[in-house]
């Protein structure tokens, strides 16, 4: 049996024992990851005073630990986890596995609306400092990423929600996005590009406490509530007639689980910008390690929140002094351990 | 009454299949919709299985309209087997027919030891006990398709619509498939409403035919009544000769050859 019964009192759940590992064995991995990531930099310091540094305001690593590291490891972790969770949602949702956030119009969306910022506000944007320039960016982006899911929902809904339609139109969205993203990287100015380059591209970097905090409380209210519709997910995994047939409100239950992946991609996007393949490689990790029929949500944007946190240690300090944009080591990490589990389950 | 199709009006689009059909199914009855293809028979059920809603008219269900009904609460009395069911890649026969299980359950009732006995129970009546941890892609055609009622059954509801259960199976497995549909119906008395093809095997094993054509009921009651040379010609368009089954003593319709095709034009009813 690969699932277990638990039944306490009036409650009764299943069990996958190859799951709860999976989860487990993941935040395992994340908090060494986590400490590895406090420890190193331009000044690396032992587990002691990282420990110190946290607990001590006199210490005089609070500042680097508390406002600098700190922030930046969990910022890291927890728009991983999101972009998993999302993209765990999208792929069950669309019957799809190539079916992430990108699709839902909320990245490209965002980096339309980031990079028109930059390249039109210009010198008035680079001369802005303090408030204006750390909160006006994620503003855009969240700003960006709504409008593009809406309008690939409006697009895609006819009588219903389709997976199939909502990938195409998201597809097609995605596209024109991108060519207009490009477009405008074409007549901005030099500095501008490359300041919203580095964005685009999906960057940790300089990322402090009012970058993690509305992250953190995304996940605190959508991942309860995507855990409670993770039972229709299962049912809308079945055909159309065999989801009606089980008593589930088909064009309900895909809605509310698409908005619920929208918040979550559009929220993480505004903290880092949109960081490659960590939604659509995640969830497929995880079903792959947890050996279960769809993306399994927890051990998603567990296994979600390792690959970015791993991705900017080794971002920050491969090439040190000179730091990579997160988003490229995502897919260089990601991507041949994905191909790796593939390939394993062939033979 | 269980089921009542009052005036439905039935299409997809701007098609419309079925207009202003009446129809009736008494509880305790096993009833098969016959007909020519594209007469709307696995529309009408459809309808009647509230995947399809009608464009006109009502479907009643214990004399409530079935669409103000919450559909989880249709869904603890009405089971549907929809034609050609998908199922996701990879999942065994356990899993398949647990998930019947969806209407009863809550997010903190997710698998309560009623879940389990009556997922115990559907696989022991279809015989597939021994197939439970089997992937379903590995099954057989007939393995399949008992597998999929199984997972009706797992449902609990003693209203139960089959779409072409038989459909793509060879002759043994559509008589096997009928067995089991006659001893849920003579073992709980569920009442079954399905579409069949094959006239024979309908005379069998329903006690109501539903002769359907061009989108109304041609001809209703008990296959002796139904089943009749006249009838073959009027919605098969077939000259056949109908004799007792030697076996179950029903009528048997013996093929002989099809009427002379009409001209298009002279088809008055042809919409579907």
């Amino acid at each position: 049996m690969t699932a277990l019964p638990v039944r306490v009192a009036g409650l009764s759940f299943r069990v996958r024992p190859r799951g709860v590992a999976v989860t487990l064995a993941g935040l395992a991995v994340l908090v060494l990851l986590m400490a590895l990531n406090m420890r190193l930099g331009n000044i690396s310091m032992s587990l002691g005073s990282v420990v110190t540094g946290v607990l001590d305001p006199a210490s005089p690593d609070h500042f680097v630990v508390m406002e600098l590291r700190l922030p930046r490891a969990l910022a890291g972790a927890l728009v991983g986890a999101a972009l998993a969770l999302s993209g765990a949602i999208t792929q069950s949702v669309a019957r799809n596995p190539l079916a992430s956030p990108e699709i839902l119009g909320v990245t490209t969306g965002a980096s339309v609306a980031v990079v028109a910022g930059i390249v039109a506000a210009g010198n008035v944007y680079g001369g802005v400092s303090g408030l204006l320039s750390t909160l006006g960016v994620p503003a855009l982006a969240l700003l960006g990423g709504l409008t593009g899911a809406a309008l690939v929902y409006a697009l895609a809904w006819r009588r219903g929600l389709d997976g199939y339609r909502l990938v195409l139109v998201g597809i097609g969205v995605a596209a024109v996005f991108t060519n207009v993203k490009f477009w405008l990287l074409t007549i901005g100015d030099v500095d501008d590009t490359g300041r919203a380059m580095v964005w685009i591209s999906g960057s940790l970097n300089a990322r402090g406490w009012e970058h993690v905090t509305p992250v953190a409380l995304a996940l605190a209210v959508l991942v309860p509530a995507t855990l409670l519709g993770a039972r229709s997910l299962d049912a809308l995994r079945f055909g159309d007639d065999t989801v009606t047939a089980l008593g589930v409100r088909m064009n309900a239950a895909r809605a509310l689980m698409i908005l619920a992946a929208v918040l979550l991609a559009a929220v993480a996007t505004a903290a880092a910008g949109p960081i490659a393949f960590v939604a659509l490689a995640a969830p497929q990790i995880a079903l792959r390690l947890a050996r279960t029929g769809r993306p399994p949500l927890l051990s998603s944007a567990v296994v979600g929140a390792v690959l970015t946190a791993g991705s900017d240690l080794l971002a920050r300090t491969a090439f040190s002094p000179v730091e990579l944009p997160v988003g490229v080591v995502t897919a260089v990490l990601g991507a041949p351990y994905l191909i790796h589990l593939i390939w394993r389950a062939r033979t | 009454m269980r089921l009542q199709a009052a005036k439905v009006r039935l299409g997809y689009g701007e098609r419309v299949v079925v207009d202003g059909l009446d129809l009736g199914i008494e509880a305790g009855t096993v009833t098969a919709i016959i007909g020519p293809n594209g007469c709307g028979k696995s529309t009408l059920l459809r309808a009647l299985g509230r995947l399809l809603k009608p464009m006109g008219g009502e479907v009643l269900l214990d004399g409530k309209r079935i669409d103000r009904l919450p559909t989880r609460e249709v869904a603890k009395v009405l089971g549907v087997l929809p034609q050609a069911p998908t199922a996701p890649e990879g999942l065994t026969v356990a899993d398949l027919v647990a998930r019947g299980r969806h209407p009863h359950q809550t997010w903190y009732r997710q698998w309560s030891s009623g879940d389990e006995e009556a997922v115990a129970a559907a696989l022991e009546m279809t015989g597939l006990a021994d197939l439970a941890e089997r992937p379903l892609d590995e099954l057989s055609g007939g393995q399949r398709q008992r597998a999929w009622i199984s997972m009706a059954l797992a449902q609990g509801t003693d209203l139960l619509l089959l779409d072409e259960p038989t459909t793509f199976l060879d002759l043994a497995h559509q008589v096997e498939v009928l067995e089991l549909v006659r001893h849920l119906h003579r073992a709980a008395g569920r009442t079954v409403v399905m579409v069949l093809h094959d006239l024979n095997l309908a005379a069998r094993y329903a006690d109501t035919l539903v002769a359907m054509r061009a989108g109304r009921v041609a001809a209703a009651g008990a296959p002796r009544e139904v089943l009749t040379e006249e009838l073959m010609g009027e919605v098969f368009e077939l000259d056949a000769k109908v004799i007792e089954d030697p076996v179950a003593g029903t009528p048997l319709v013996v093929p002989i050859r099809p009427r002379p095709a009409r001209q298009e034009g002279d088809r008055p009813d042809q919409r579907a």
